[in-house]
């Protein structure tokens, strides 16, 4: 191959930390399956087939991004690349940006030992990124089975790392019937952070999402090992800004998984919960990025079905409030 | 059907939390009883030497209290809970708080607790958070229907007393580090000392093998009100004492300390806004030498005069108390002493002591701590029993550097430093020692 040809993919960010807020939202699985297009790029993470997490990362957020895919058989569409990368190592070498920062504090806090480490993470006045000394990220994926290359600079330090591609698993999306919705609730994305919070002293393994026509609206309830515990919004319907329902709807979900969406819920502005008659979940968020843009994040859940554990749902309904 | 139900405003909550806090530095579990007019929050430690309560006033620090009584529970309904259960409902909800710019002040509108028993219902404590934002939280945590034990204090026997604003005693406290196990409080002329130490080593290769022993005198103009006999050591366990005046300084109210001999229980109590805390902890230590001097200083009341001949049927007291081990006899409260016990759980190095160790062993090494007394190595050889509590031995021994368990107790005391502010009744002392000896 010779020098002139042009990359399957480059891509350069100026400010990688969006990049990383989006992408440590899906960080659950050891793998992310990496879908690259015109409009952006795609990492979909997968846990079991039960649970799936996908940032968008609209090319919008990048400075430059150019594209050539090779042509398909027919010469007609172009093919998307598809790969995986282990997304734990991609989170660390974005990471890395700040670094000269974290080191310059590192030492400023050796010195001054009286220095209070409560709230070390915040960026300081002086760092690079707040003065507009940001580094640049550059993305790059050659061809077909190349490694998929990173290359950050940021004050006057280069660090290229490759991550070892992997062929992609293409696990197919979790069927959700966007045309087939019972509800569909749009709030505000820290109020249902609060809610889980709510909950998670219970120790619960069970969550269960009900939405009602009439009040309580939307009730998230959980059993766990010292109570149950739930939360509903029947004095706060103001707080769902979309409510259109169907039917009343109730399923049940390994909170492990609705928790590993936490992240998202922190940092997103705004969340639509949705579920379809088969009891697939979906929860959007929107994300406000640095820049006034806007990303996605979607995640999808499937219920335990429902009928081996008729019991414990029945339990858990029956010790709703009145 | 609810037994009892009662509202919590935000600042219940918020008192609610600092009690269970409070509380579950002594225990794992907290009792709740409650009757029409009272509501109490009590818990006992595993080793029964504390006891701490809490008691609302139904009518103040509530918003609604309603009990209804049926059954079993006609007259008081008592119940026991795991705390931290019951704490992570009324936990601070600062996280939302710093994040939604709207309502800074205030999350929780009111919080809804009833408390569900009786056939065919399920025991369940059913707590209903009511968010400002209109989020409703419900918890449901269940408990188990078990009498409270409740330690009891008799005033009557409490000779001592002092009070001092519990934001003082706090600052005392905060200074004592936090490898110590005991607090000393005794008195010396002006002066109150708090003397702060651990008897258990840290490492066997570290040169001071005991962690810091700090000690605070205090004037007793510091104090509202004392009455202390001169000299008298009493010994606590500072981890007890720390939870008690962390809580009595967010109440910021004078706390009082009741106390007579080691080995009886000390009574502190303090009240809150609609609150009233009482806690009971157990005491080791030793008096000094003269029962009848006192440290006083009276504004309301006068001092309690009729004290000398209880005084004097002391040395029996301490004696049994000094053994360290679990009597029952003197105890007013069914308390056992885990600070009367540990301390006398020989150490290591003290198994080459004499065969005959007297009463006085145990209480010398829990107590052998003045001000300005480093106490790195107390000594292993008691002294003559009849010198017991006419002597002044104990500081003597505890200023000795080096512990030679061969030499003598008279030796001893010579070969020490002598620390005392007062240089000429030292070997007036030691005079006596030996002729009595």
């Amino acid at each position: 191959m010779a020098a002139e040809v042009k990359p399957v993919f480059r891509a350069v960010s100026t400010s990688p930390r969006p990049l990383y807020q989006l992408l440590r939202c899906i960080d659950f699985a050891q793998r992310v399956h990496v879908q690259i297009t015109e409009d952006g790029i795609r990492f979909a993470a997968d846990n079991s087939r039960v649970m799936q997490g996908v940032a968008f990362l609209d090319k919008t957020l990048f400075s430059a991004y150019t594209v050539n895919f090779p042509l398909s058989e027919d010469g007609e569409t172009p093919e998307y690349p598809n790969f995986q990368i282990p997304l734990s190592t991609f989170l660390e070498i974005l990471q890395i940006f700040g670094s000269v920062d974290m080191a310059a504090r590192a030492q400023k806090a050796d010195q001054d030992p009286y220095r209070s480490n409560f709230r070390n993470y915040r960026p300081s006045a002086f760092s690079n990124q707040t003065l507009g000394i940001p580094g640049t990220c550059t993305m790059l994926y050659a061809e077909e089975g190349d490694p998929f290359k990173v290359t950050l600079e940021e004050s006057g330090i280069k660090t290229t790392s490759a991550l070892s591609t992997y062929l992609p698993e293409m696990p197919e999306d979790i069927p959700f019937d966007r045309n087939d919705l019972t509800f569909k609730i749009i709030m505000s994305s820290r109020t249902l952070f609060d809610c889980i919070a709510e909950i998670i002293p219970a120790g619960p393994v069970k969550l269960t999402i009900t939405a009602t026509k009439t009040s309580p609206f939307l009730t998230l309830s959980c059993a766990g090992d010292i109570g149950s515990s739930s939360v509903d919004f029947a004095r706060g319907k103001d707080l769902l800004e979309t409510f259109t329902i169907n039917e009343r709807w109730s399923q049940a979900y390994k909170f492990d998984f609705i928790r590993h969406a936490s992240e998202a819920m922190r940092i997103a502005s705004k969340v639509s919960l949705r579920g379809d008659s088969q009891g697939v979940l979906s929860l959007q968020f929107m994300v406000d990025v640095e820049g006034g843009k806007r990303s996605f994040l979607d995640f999808r859940f499937v219920p335990f079905a429902s009928h081996d554990d008729g019991d414990e749902e029945d339990d858990v309904e029956s010790e709703a409030y009145d | 059907m609810a037994v009892l139900t009662f509202t919590l405003s935000e600042e219940g909550v918020t008192a609610f939390r600092d009690a269970l806090n409070c509380l579950s530095k002594f225990s794992e579990d907290v009792s709740i009883e409650a009757r029409k007019d009272s509501f109490f929050l009590s818990t006992m430690n595993t080793s029964k030497s504390a006891y701490a309560s809490f008691r609302f006033a139904t009518s103040r620090f509530f918003g609604r209290y309603q009990y209804q009584g049926t059954g079993p529970f006609q007259e008081k309904f008592f119940c026991s809970m795991y705390i931290r259960g019951l704490a992570s409902l009324f936990r601070s909800r600062s996280g939302v708080e710093s994040r939604s710019e709207g309502d800074k002040q205030s999350i929780i509108d009111r919080c809804d607790v009833a408390i569900e028993d009786g056939e065919g219902i399920k025991s369940r404590f059913i707590a209903r958070i009511i968010f400002r934002n209109g989020l409703t939280a419900t918890h449901r945590l269940p408990f188990e229907v078990s009498m409270p034990v409740h330690a009891k204090f008799n005033k009557q026997e409490a000779l001592y007393h002092w009070s001092i604003s519990s934001r003082t005693l706090k600052q005392l406290v905060d200074h004592f580090g936090p490898g110590t196990e005991y607090l000393d409080i005794n008195t010396d002329g002006d002066h109150v000392n708090f003397t702060c130490f651990s008897e258990k080593t840290i490492s066997d290769d570290a040169v001071l093998k005991k962690p810091l022993h700090t000690s605070i005198a205090v004037e007793t103009d510091e104090f509202d009100d004392i009455d202390v006999e001169d000299k008298l050591q009493i010994v606590v366990s500072i981890k007890d004492v720390r939870a008690i005046t962390q809580h009595a300084a967010i109440t910021g109210n004078a706390i009082v300390a009741r106390y007579s001999l080691p080995a009886k229980p000390m009574q502190i109590s303090y009240s809150g806004d609609a609150i009233s805390c009482e806690f009971l902890i157990m005491t080791v230590g030793e008096r000094g030498g003269n029962p009848e001097k006192r440290t006083k200083k009276v504004r309301k009341g006068a001092a309690n005069k009729g004290s000398n001949s209880i005084s004097k049927a002391m040395p029996h007291l301490e004696e049994t108390s000094r053994r360290g081990s679990s009597t029952p006899s003197q105890t007013m409260a069914d308390i056992q002493r885990k600070q009367a016990a540990s301390p006398s759980m020989p150490p290591p190095s003290s198994s080459r002591q004499p065969p005959n160790p007297t009463p006085r062993l145990s209480a010398a090494r829990a107590s052998a701590s003045r001000i300005g007394a480093f106490d790195f190595r107390p000594s292993q050889r008691p002294p003559p029993p009849t010198l017991r509590s006419e002597s002044l031995f104990v500081e003597d021994e505890a200023w000795e550097p080096v512990r030679d368990d061969d030499e003598d107790a008279d030796e001893d005391a010579r070969l020490e430093w002598d620390h005392s502010a007062d240089p000429v009744s030292f070997p007036l002392q030691i005079v006596e020692i030996m002729t009595r000896g």
